[in-house]
């Protein structure tokens, strides 16, 4: 049968879980001698993303990818932060900042698969479709 | 109005407007061609929900509303969903926006007199197309308790069709035959003959030649019956997508009418294509192919559509949807996968023939292998009376077709026989956008089966009868509005049909 990479990352969380930071090396190193055996160290990319999904929703991590005009300020990422962190209900949030000129303005706040597009570019788009109808 | 006005307009547009930011469900696109998309993401996502294409450029282009896709495949991982509209701008990465919808058209009576796309979008350059009602594509059929058994005449206008094969309003009777034999001529008469009365009718093209349809547009205008038909077109350079739901979405914008209590008259022109389209479709999607590498859901492809046309009581508002499928065989092959599959669905085929059409038979109506399983109990009483001898006058006619070349050497009786079948399938010849009324058609018919045609010669059936209509029409009216409000041949109306008769043919032989 084979083995998907979700079910490598999802075995490669539950060897690793509660483990003291000696016992993981080996964990490791074992894991990735499967993974030559298997032939599946060219998935090796994919099954290091799974790990950190499964790894971040066991413990309450959100990762938000924040598109602005501007790099944020302190100040407004840490805003932002709070915002995420109540609407998901996220222990702790890590914020990614993309700089993408062409919202003209505001923030796109990204979260998994959902989208908040506050930015000025699509505030426009829908005053031109109302213009227009 | 000056430019301070517009500009105040404008100004007032601008403060009135309100925007309001949601979060919504999103998906990027991992690989795109042939009109379908595999997604990631869009965990939420169901099964045939519209999704919306968001490429870079054309979301700038177009405002709000990219390119719409229909939600077919939910896998672990990924989604596959089919494209409804070109899928070129279409790229890897590109953002997919859930809409909560499932896919539906819009319905009304705007539609009527239009030529629309499966979405609804106006294609004849008549302007927007506004409509407040949303159906959607997919609807299961009305249920047992809803239907009632057909009851009321679809009067196609065709006589043979109309006396042997009757549709009623509820039916669903298969137009099945070789390319270019006259099925979709049979849908555009029965279309036509619908003027001025009270059948709405809606014309789907799959995947055909859009120089056809403009002929056919421009036909059903020349004869003003655009004004209670909707054309529904997928041309064959549209996207598969649009020919695999345009059934579906013309089935919607009928059921609206029908739930009105009003009665449609829906063509499918034609099945076959809708099947190739689905064939594609699925192949791309990587679902098993099956028998002629048709997937496993063929046969529920159509059975599920054709269902939808009922004929609902009282109780449930009395309108109808009659579908009148048509089907292109390969060389006469009815025993292929898609032809049988449909044979078996619908509630009776007529069956057209090459060899009928090239002897100059038109309709080339085969008589014996065409059924309509429920249409006679719709038939009307006059109708029923003068038909039942065709059918009969017909088979005796193949049957001894093959002793005509016999001449001399035949019997009396053999030789009635074979007379008159000639001149039957004579009078059922008819021309194109020539559809007739009942009452014509009746009064023709009990000419034939009564022997008062024996006497002409068959090459002069075809004028003897024009002059008859034209000697009624002038000269003995009353029997035709008799026929046609009473819808029945009592004794009383018989004689005045048999006097007529005779009058007209002491005329024509003294005129002739």
């Amino acid at each position: 049968m084979k083995i998907t990479v979700a079910q490598y990352a999802k075995t490669l969380h539950e060897s690793v879980k509660d483990k003291s930071q000696k016992e993981i090396p080996e964990i490791i190193s074992g894991f990735v001698k499967i993974l030559a055996k298997n032939n599946q160290v060219k998935n090796s990319g994919k099954i290091i993303d799974k790990f950190s999904d499964i790894y971040n929703q066991e413990n309450g991590i959100v990762e938000a990818e924040i598109a602005s005009r501007e790099v944020l300020s302190n100040m407004l990422s840490n805003k932002i932060k709070s915002f995420v962190k109540e609407k998901y209900q996220a222990k702790e949030v890590i914020l990614k900042n993309i700089v993408d000129e062409k919202i003209k303005g505001g923030i796109v706040i990204k979260v998994g698969d959902e989208l908040m597009d506050a930015s000025v570019s699509k505030q426009l788009r829908d005053l031109k479709y109302k213009l227009s109808n | 109005m000056n430019k301070d006005h517009i500009i105040e307009q404008l100004k007032k547009q601008i403060e009135n407007f309100e925007t309001s930011t949601l979060t919504e469900k999103v998906g990027t696109v991992i690989e795109v061609g042939d009109g379908v998309a595999k997604i990631s993401g869009l965990s939420d996502v169901m099964a045939s929900e519209m999704i919306e294409f968001l490429p870079s450029e054309a979301s700038a282009k177009k405002g709000p509303g990219g390119i719409f896709g229909v939600v077919l495949n939910l896998e672990e991982g990924q989604i596959g969903a089919m494209i409804l509209g070109a899928c070129e701008g279409i790229k890897e990465g590109d953002t997919v926006k859930s809409t909560g919808k499932i896919l539906s058209v819009p319905v009304g009576e705007n539609l009527i007199g239009r030529v629309v796309s499966p979405l609804g979008v106006a294609l004849d350059g008549k302007g927007q197309i506004q409509s407040e009602k949303f159906y959607p594509v997919e609807k299961i059929a009305p249920g047992v308790i809803t239907r009632k058994s057909v009851s009321q005449p679809v009067q196609t206008g065709i006589k043979a069709i109309d006396s042997m094969i009757p549709i009623g309003r509820g039916q669903r009777e298969l137009i099945i035959g070789d390319r270019q034999v006259g099925k979709t001529a049979i849908a555009v008469d029965a279309i036509i003959n619908q003027k001025g009365q009270d059948l709405i009718c809606i014309y789907v093209a799959i995947g055909q030649k859009e120089s056809k349809i403009a002929r056919i547009v421009a036909e059903l205008e020349k004869h003003g019956a655009m004004e209670h038909t909707i054309v529904v077109l997928a041309g064959a350079s549209d996207p598969a997508a649009l020919s695999f739901i345009a059934p579906y979405a013309g089935c919607a914008m009928g059921e609206y009418f029908m739930d009105q209590g009003k009665d449609v008259l829906i063509i499918y022109d034609d099945l076959s294509k809708h099947a190739w389209a689905y064939r594609q479709i699925s192949l791309i999607l990587k679902r098993p192919p099956g028998r002629e590498a048709y997937p496993g859901d063929i046969f529920y492809l159509h059975s599920r559509l054709l269902e939808r046309s009922a004929r609902l009581n009282e109780d449930f508002g009395g309108g109808s949807i009659t579908a009148l499928p048509i089907i292109e065989t390969q060389a006469g092959d009815v025993s292929a996968y898609i032809p049988t599959n449909v044979i078996s669905i619908t509630d009776g085929q007529i069956y057209l023939e090459s060899d009928l059409f090239y002897k100059g038979v038109r309709p080339a109506i085969n008589a014996g292998l065409s059924v309509s399983r429920v249409g006679s109990s719709a038939q009307t009483k006059a109708m029923k009376k003068v038909a039942g001898k065709i059918r009969l006058d017909l088979a005796q006619f193949r049957e001894l077709e093959a002793f005509a070349q016999f001449g001399s050497d035949l019997d009396e009786k053999t030789r009635q026989q074979i007379e008159r079948g000639r001149r039957t399938v004579e009078v059922l010849k008819q021309g194109q956008y020539e559809p007739m009324s009942m009452e014509n058609q009746v009064v023709a018919l009990y000419a034939l089966t009564q022997g008062f045609m024996d006497d002409v010669a068959v090459e002069k059936i075809s004028v003897w009868e024009a002059d008859f209509h034209k000697y009624l029409k002038s000269s003995a009216k009353d029997v035709l509005s008799l026929i046609a409000k009473e819808k029945e041949l009592s004794e009383g109306v018989v004689k005045k049909l048999e006097a007529a008769i005779k009058d007209f043919k002491d005329i024509y032989q003294n005129g002739a």
